[in-house]
């Protein structure tokens, strides 16, 4: 009887020792996974981006070091496909997810509170709420933003409520200054390209709001609070977790789907410029990281000036 | 005497209109002028998130040979499923199968990711084995890179496979692994799949947000780690494997960035009607139709009418899954603990 305790104790691991091996061997593949599929490419294209990069007479790559030389290239002699410089490609890029970033958050907090609403047919608003999810996918995206059908409608059915109509209201009846008006107009000429990419985003606001104890509003409406600081002093304070991770995945998102990926693509398939296209791919990523760095900074900021 | 009478009788009818509910209250008049501004906002909400599909539609169902009129916007002329037909005879083959095909693919893979981000959100979660900090940063360091930032070196590594010189010791050749759909496979296993450090992520948190008096029960009961993690774990875990094998299936379908690269003759729907429908194709696509449909010469309609026929034959089986999933999700999702 003893005996086989001790025989236990030798074979068997105590149980946090053996938590912690078992830990690791669940993550294991995915750590492989890193350095096969992700450590070895990235650290592959940082050197390629250095070297000039040929195929050898067998079929494998012949790399000799030049330098920042694919970088010089990159942004004095190359052009994008539609003939642009390669920095007005990023500052145009950037400048547009840096506007869309807030549009598509704050639009998606708006359909998580509207789906949040109780109303009768809130299941059917709530599937169709839930669409950009599927309809956000990049195929789709890309196939109906100017498809033919859509453009023949808009031009038949175009005479009555064009684009144009809303700016020339806001801009001859409101005092709202000329470049303020045309930012409107492209926001909602946009509308169904931002819409799109609202679904993931709508559905992790939707967990936020959910996940807010009705204990809180009760409170808040004892004090006496009205449904607009109700809003702004519990529900946005609430969900403040819930809007680092949406921001972030909102940013992501737009930078995958950026024309810079495209380019890159094209530089290494279409061009066969492999090193000037791993350098492209090397400001992407920076950019990405940057862009990344800065609205984190920003979001902390907003929260320490809340705080205060 | 009559005076008095008077406004006793004026008393009574101001006080009996103010009891009398009046359908044009203010309050009423109130209730029902925002009750049809939600409404309306609602309405058009709904109508922007539709509009690119429902674009669609109007050209997609009307006869081949009718597009193109100028007479007809919303309503076809002549009603027709021709193009719907064309797709079917020549981007499917006439065959089912494919669709079932990629339907099969995207549930493979979304089985895979589900299995292996599971495990690795638990071991983040519940785990602490050294270094556990670093591995989460590098988890949420494959999100936020771009996949298309390494696509070059990325598939000149799988042209010329080798892990540490181990296959050409071995085997005494590199492996080629583009154009076959084991990378794709391989991908998911190895946790690099669409947006799959993400599911790690929700994984992650999930089990975060499980109270540990469930581990320590099994524990006590004498369970051992992957008895409680298979028995007790993982079904507690449904609302965040709901979520995941949604978003997973959904773009595991709708990819056409790893199928596209890595295996681009491989069976999947959204690849076959990219290449199909590429600009260069375009002469070719209108003459089938003018064969098969007998129609216009003059433009070239019929081509942009089947892209967009195609577009909605690929979305069909998608649309029907997520209507019959889309309510669990909604239900489980304050459970989902992306929140904490």
């Amino acid at each position: 009887m003893k005996q086989s305790g001790i025989k236990n104790n030798k074979w068997k691991m105590k149980y946090s020792t053996s938590k912690k091996v078992n830990g690791f061997i669940f993550i294991l593949p995915w750590l492989l996974g890193f350095v096969i599929f992700f450590a070895v490419p990235i650290t592959n294209t940082i050197l390629y981006s250095f070297n000039k990069v040929d195929v050898g007479n067998g079929g494998g790559i012949v790399l000799t070091f030049s330098g920042l030389q694919n970088y010089i290239d990159l942004f004095t002699k190359e052009v994008t496909t539609l003939s642009y410089p390669i920095q007005r490609m990023f500052a145009d890029e950037n400048r547009n997810i840096f506007t869309n970033l807030p549009l598509i958050v704050i639009f998606s907090l708006f359909l998580a509170i509207l789906a949040n609403a109780k109303f009768p047919g809130r299941s059917i608003v709530r599937i169709i709420f839930f669409l950009p999810i599927v309809l956000g996918l990049q195929l789709i995206v890309d196939w109906t933003k100017d498809s033919v059908g859509r453009s023949l409608i808009e031009t038949a059915a175009g005479g009555m409520f064009g684009n144009h109509m809303g700016a020339r209201l806001l801009f001859q009846y409101t005092f709202l200054p000329k470049n303020v008006v045309l930012f409107l107009s492209a926001v909602i000429g946009n509308i169904f390209q931002l819409i799109t990419r609202t679904g993931v985003q709508t559905m992790i606001f939707l967990a936020g709001l959910q996940s807010i104890s009705p204990s809180h509003y009760e409170v808040a409406k004892i004090e006496g609070a009205n449904s607009y600081e109700v809003f702004w002093k519990v529900t946005i304070p609430l969900l403040a977790n819930v809007t680092v991770f949406t921001v972030i995945y909102t940013l992501i998102d737009l930078f995958l789907s950026s024309d810079i990926a495209v380019e890159v693509y094209n530089f290494a398939f279409t061009k066969s410029k492999i090193g000037i296209g791993s350098a492209l791919s090397v400001v992407y990523m920076i950019n990405v990281l940057v862009a990344l760095g800065i609205v984190l900074l920003f979001l902390k900021v907003v929260n320490l000036i809340e705080k205060r | 005497m009559k005076k008095d009478n008077l406004s006793t009788v004026k008393n009574r009818i101001f006080s009996e209109a103010s009891v009398v509910e009046n359908p044009f209250t203010r309050k009423k008049f109130t209730s029902f002028a925002s009750g049809m501004f939600f409404f309306s906002l609602i309405i058009g909400v709904c109508f922007a998130i539709l509009y690119p599909i429902l674009t669609l539609l109007p050209m997609v169902f009307t006869d081949l040979r009718n597009i193109g009129s100028p007479d007809a916007i919303w309503i076809p002329s002549k009603f027709g499923v021709n193009s719907l037909e064309f797709v079917f005879r020549s981007v499917m083959r006439g065959d089912v199968m494919i669709m079932v095909k990629s339907l099969l693919y995207a549930f493979t893979i979304c089985i895979i990711q589900v299995f292996v981000s599971a495990m690795a959100g638990y071991s983040l979660a519940r785990t602490d084995f050294r270094g556990k900090g670093f591995v989460f940063f590098l988890v949420i360091f494959v999100f936020l890179v771009p996949r298309q930032s390494f696509l070059i070196t990325q598939y000149l590594h799988f042209k010329h496979f080798d892990i540490f010189g181990l296959f050409h010791l071995f085997l005494g050749h590199d492996i080629d692994l583009i154009n076959k759909p084991i990378t794709l496979y391989l991908l998911a296993i190895f946790g690099f799949s669409v947006n799959q450090s993400l599911f790690i992520f929700i994984f992650r948190q999930f089990f975060k947000g499980l109270p540990v008096e469930i581990e320590e029960a099994s524990l006590i009961d004498g369970a051992g780690f992957y008895k409680t993690y298979f028995k007790i774990m993982l079904p507690n875990a449904k609302p965040a494997i709901l979520t995941v094998a949604v978003l997973a299936f959904v773009w595991a379908y709708g990819d056409i960035y790893y199928t596209n690269y890595f295996n681009t003759d491989g069976p999947y729907f959204g690849v076959i009607i990219d290449h199909t429908f590429k600009d260069a194709n375009n002469w070719y696509i209108n003459n089938q139709a003018r064969q098969w449909f007998d129609t216009a010469t003059t433009n070239n309609l019929a081509f942009e009418a089947l892209k967009q026929a195609s577009i909605i034959t690929f979305l069909t089986p998608l649309l029907i899954i997520y209507f019959f999933v889309q309510r669990k999700i909604v239900e489980n999702l304050d459970r989902v603990g992306i929140v904490g």
